[in-house]
């Protein structure tokens, strides 16, 4: 299962997560895009779930590993990670055909970013919580501390503000970078892909 | 010391550091920390502070203006239903700061303690599975690729105006050109390895010669003296948490 070309594609994969914070900072956006490597690693590698699950799972982990030098506080995150290649392993990788259909069929394509954005971002904000409470305090340095102020304002307690807010922040940014890699997925050459199935 | 044994010596220091340890566990803790990391890094260790405290100090402060400012009662207040206080709020604020710093300080140390190591040399000395030193090895080197692609490819948006160096409207739309001008880049670059360049060169062959070279030993005898160590420290804590006394 692990071929030279699937070992190359999770270094690539980490490393694309690793590379798109250094985008994000020079364009700066008020977005997250971290995990646009481990999803279009499973994409590469459509329809073998399998394989899709472990290889995006190590980009993953890679990827927070070396990240982890500049940022310490992203390891702390391993377990999203392994949620994320989980979802993308049962269900965006369904959408493989779909995202990587010529010509583009529009509707469906933007259906199925948008469900398999929810999906992942709702997955993510429940697996992430209990590491933003217990870690941070339910404030870590992002935008979306200011959603947990005010649910704790209205007396929420830490966990469910902490859980609401996640939930609020996390779904559009996991939809942008499904459609993200869906876009680079499309923009693949078609000879990478079968170097990776062979 | 070997890298294996300062990742497991500082894991169990930061497990131990998020473990929320008492008056008497939190000195103890940082007494080991402050140790090893004279012992092992010396000067270093102002550095190792230094960098804790630029990491820190922001989100520390960012913490203040929300629970502080804004919240104005800390956590358990909130799940008691009691009427708040912005010192409470401070404390909280104090202590989960306090847990960033040690934990941030720890990495550091375990950092600077190999800083002398080129990232072949640290890689190698790991004692993990050889398929793993590999995939490490091949994402640094294309962590470097992907950095010098984002570099050309952004200025050659600045430079055709598709992209502006403040942050701007124009970057929102048009920042996905450059993730894709990064990844095609990128695509080429690792296609012509794989095909021409490594069976080429027997790249392969040889990172999996150098990094096998000299196997490495799980544990040297310094890191179990500090295995040892940390974990009498883990035993106090542990100690303090079960009965109030060590």
């Amino acid at each position: 299962m692990l071929t030279m070309p699937r070992l190359i594609l999770i270094a690539l994969g980490a490393a694309l997560n690793c590379s798109i914070g250094t985008i994000v900072y020079l364009v700066k956006l008020p977005v997250f895009l971290d995990a646009i490597g481990t999803i279009l690693v499973a994409l590469l590698l459509a329809p073998d779930r399998k394989a899709a699950f472990l290889c995006s799972w190590a980009a993953g982990w890679i990827g927070l590993a070396v990240s982890g030098l500049i940022n310490p506080f992203l390891p702390w995150f391993a377990m999203t990670d392994v949620a994320i290649s989980l979802v993308c392993a049962l269900l965006i990788v369904g959408s493989a055909k779909t995202f990587r259909a010529r010509p583009l069929r529009g509707a469906s394509f933007a259906a199925q970013v948008v469900l398999c954005g929810l999906v992942t971002g709702v997955v993510s904000a429940v697996v992430s919580a209990p590491v933003v409470v217990y870690l941070f305090g339910g404030v870590t340095g992002s935008g979306s501390a200011l959603v947990v102020a005010i649910f704790l304002k209205a007396g929420q307690r830490l966990m469910s503000a902490a859980m609401f807010s996640g939930l609020a922040s996390d779904p559009p940014d996991k939809i942008l970078q499904v459609l993200f890699a869906a876009l680079l997925y499309r923009a693949t050459p078609g000879e990478f892909i079968a170097l990776l199935r062979e | 010391m070997t890298p294996n044994g300062a990742f497991a010596v500082g894991f169990i220091l930061v497990a131990l550091g998020v473990s929320a340890p008492g008056p008497r566990g939190a000195a103890v803790l940082v007494l080991v920390g402050l140790a090893f990391a004279l012992v092992e890094v010396g000067g270093a260790t102002l550095v190792a502070l230094r960098r804790a405290a630029l990491v820190v100090v922001p989100l520390a402060a960012f913490m203040g203006v929300v629970w502080v400012g804004i919240v104005g009662r800390s956590p358990s207040q909130i799940a008691a239903d009691a009427v708040g206080t912005r010192s409470a709020a401070l404390a909280y604020v104090a202590a989960i700061s306090g847990r960033l710093f040690f934990i941030v300080a720890v990495v550091q140390v375990v950092f600077l303690r190999f800083a002398a190591l080129t990232p072949l040399g640290f890689v190698r000395a790991l004692a993990l599975p050889a398929a793993v030193k590999r995939v490490l090895v091949v994402t640094l080197s294309l962590i470097e690729t992907l950095r010098h692609a984002i570099d050309r490819a952004h200025t050659a948006l600045i430079a055709a105006g598709t992209l502006t160096r403040a942050a701007s409207l124009r970057n929102i739309v048009h920042f996905w050109r450059l993730i894709q001008a990064v990844w095609l880049s990128a695509i080429t670059i690792v296609l012509g390895r794989i095909r021409d360049k490594w069976p080429v060169e027997n790249t392969l062959a040889r990172l999996d010669r150098a990094l096998v070279a000299g196997t490495p030993q799980l544990f040297a005898g310094r890191d179990l003296l500090w295995l040892l160590v940390v974990l009498a420290a883990a035993a106090i804590l542990l100690a303090e948490r079960i009965g109030g006394e060590p």
